[in-house]
């Protein structure tokens, strides 16, 4: 656990960079510092490792001052990311990550045998471990900047934009990884970012800083959310936080009609009986979906026509009951011709389709139960 | 006329392995003043300009100049003419350290610290070996010349290829200076080329471009 106790850091040039931080961030979470630049979010971050040491205040790392600890000793039992990697460019990956293990005194060869775990644990090629970074991808740089954080197995990483100078494509795999790797190591984790969407996706908390290093909100990501403190962090989460945030409630309570989904082989007159304007059509065989029939075209055809062989539009996409969130599930709704969104189950096979009323009832229902079912960041649903 | 040269191989030997220490001694030596120098100048910002500021001045003034202010204290010897060189050597490796050493990216010597390196370590370790292709940049140039100016030493009397020319005036002699002056350049080529094959068996991860 990391307390910060009153926390100012003022330069000699009177500039205050943060100003009486309290913060708390519990063993075993993700916390996210985020706020615009200049909010004293990367300057925080820093008097952890005392990179950068306080005016006033205390930082408590487990309930010991940080300043009883000798500075190097404190660091090595931290692990620490930047987002120009800050990898050695004279040294190989392996011994990149070895860094902290040899520090410590491990012998070389253990050190190297670690580093050749921990290559695989953040989906990195064992071949790759005698090359030099620079022979390495921006995405592939990062992980192996990750890969040496972990090496020493510290119970803290502090992580500074560590995914600000990749593509937006990497970027999202990285997040995604960061995720089920902390579901499994647990590390009390420290991110810094200036993107809320970033935040939100991989925080457990979030410490929104306003401007000159003050707290905004502490709260989590659906919290953040659904109840912004003040204007200033609405304004920060953005205008389509209302949409954003159902990205924190699960499909499971929504209801689904089957009315209108019919198998290929099924006959137009069938179809045009059901009484819904569009048809979801579906493999008989499988039971996945195939496309939408518009009915009233469906009326121009022969009513034995099996219903394969008549136009479909493009299915847009469907959401996996239970797994996507809501978010998800109306997203496929307005991507659908039909405005219905398609509900399939772990197999791909359609369990039934929603309409936008049937939305608004599970949105309604999730603001009633107001987020008590505690689903929320990484144990929530996909976004 | 060039059987002048067969003829007199051991004594072309004997000078130009004179002019190699005259040149090679100084660069070394330059090289070990500059390390904790152009280290204390990167480290400290304040420290470095009034240090360049003198080098150059003491770069400005003429070698023969310099051999001569040294002659009272250290007489017409090999001595002198060392430390003359040594100084003008100083003057050109000095700056490439502290260049080689800011040239360090900001993001590894952060990262070298927050990974648990002490100041020592971190400089023998991490910020000197990123430096290596600078300094040896520097050095290479304090060689070549070393092994230039090591002729004008001649002039006190001290031996190198220098003589050859001051020979060959004297006697009008062309072949001998045009002698002189080849084995100056194959010697700073020779010398060069080692230094370009040093710095890469040092500097593995710049190999493969």
């Amino acid at each position: 656990m990391i307390t910060f106790e009153a926390v100012t850091k003022r330069y000699p040039d009177g500039t205050v960079a943060v100003d009486g931080l309290d913060l708390e961030v519990p063993a075993g979470q993700t916390m996210v510092l985020v706020g615009p630049s200049g909010c004293g979010k990367t300057t925080s971050l820093r008097m952890i490792n005392r990179l950068v040491e306080p005016t006033e205040g205390t930082i408590l790392l487990d309930g010991t001052d940080i300043r009883t600890r000798n500075p190097a000793q404190l660091r090595r039992g931290i692990g620490y990311v930047i987002q120009q990697t800050g990898l050695f460019p004279h040294r190989t990956v392996e011994d990149n990550i070895a860094t902290v293990p040899v520090l410590t005194g491990w012998p070389r060869k253990k050190a190297r045998d670690r580093a050749r775990e921990l290559l695989t644990l953040v989906g990195l090629d064992q071949d790759l471990a005698r090359r030099y970074p620079h022979q390495l991808s921006g995405g592939q740089q990062q992980r192996v900047g990750v890969a040496r954080a972990l090496a020493a197995d510290p119970p803290v990483l502090l992580m500074d934009e560590p995914f600000s100078a990749v593509d937006p494509i990497v970027r999202a795999s990285l997040q995604d990884e960061l995720i089920s790797l902390q579901a499994e190591l647990r590390k009390t984790i420290v991110l810094v970012t200036h993107d809320i969407e970033e935040a939100i996706k991989v925080g457990d908390l979030v410490a929104l800083f306003r401007p000159h290093g003050t707290l905004a909100q502490l709260a989590p990501p659906e919290e953040l959310l659904a109840a912004p403190a003040d204007d200033y962090v609405a304004g920060f989460v953005g205008f389509d936080r209302g949409i954003r945030r159902l990205s924190f409630v699960r499909t499971t309570g929504l209801a689904l009609g089957t009315g209108p989904v019919l198998p290929a082989d099924a006959t137009v007159a069938k179809a045009l009986a059901a009484g819904e304007p569009w048809i979801l059509v579906t493999d008989p065989q499988s039971g996945t979906p195939r496309g939408w029939a518009d009915a009233a075209r469906l009326a121009a055809l022969p009513a034995d026509t099996p219903l394969g062989q008549a136009a479909a539009e493009p299915l847009g996409h469907t959401f996996t009951v239970g797994t996507d969130s809501l978010r998800a599930a109306l997203d496929a709704a307005v991507l659908s011709p039909a405005g219905l969104a398609a509900g399939v189950d772990d197999g791909g096979r359609v369990i039934g389709v929603a309409t936008f009323d049937q939305l608004r009832a599970a949105i309604q229902a999730a603001d009633a139960a107001d987020g008590a079912d505690g689903a929320h960041g990484r144990n929530g649903p996909r976004q | 006329m060039w059987s002048w040269i067969p003829s007199n191989t051991s004594l072309i030997w004997q000078l130009t392995w004179e002019n190699l220490k005259l040149g090679v001694l100084p660069a070394l030596y330059g090289l070990v003043i500059s390390l904790p120098l152009g280290i204390i100048a990167a480290r400290w910002r304040w420290f470095y300009p009034p240090v360049l500021t003198a080098v150059n001045i003491i770069y400005a003034v003429p070698s023969l100049a310099l051999f001569i202010a040294l002659i009272p204290t250290f007489g017409l010897t090999d001595t002198t003419v060392i430390i003359a060189l040594t100084v003008f050597s100083l003057c050109v490796i000095l700056p490439n350290v502290v260049e080689g050493l800011r040239g360090v990216p900001p993001a590894v010597t952060q990262a070298a610290t927050a990974m648990g390196y002490g100041p020592l370590r971190r400089l023998a370790l991490v910020e000197l070996p990123l430096a290596i292709p600078v300094i040896i940049a520097g050095l290479r140039v304090g060689v070549v010349s070393s092994i230039s100016l090591a002729s004008v030493g001649q002039l006190i009397g001290v031996s190198s290829l220098g003589y050859l020319f001051i020979d060959g005036l004297q006697r009008s002699f062309p072949t001998e200076i045009y002698v002189g002056i080849v084995m100056v350049i194959v010697l700073a080529l020779v010398c060069d080329l080692i230094l370009v094959a040093v710095r890469r068996a040092l500097t593995p991860w710049l190999a493969r471009a």
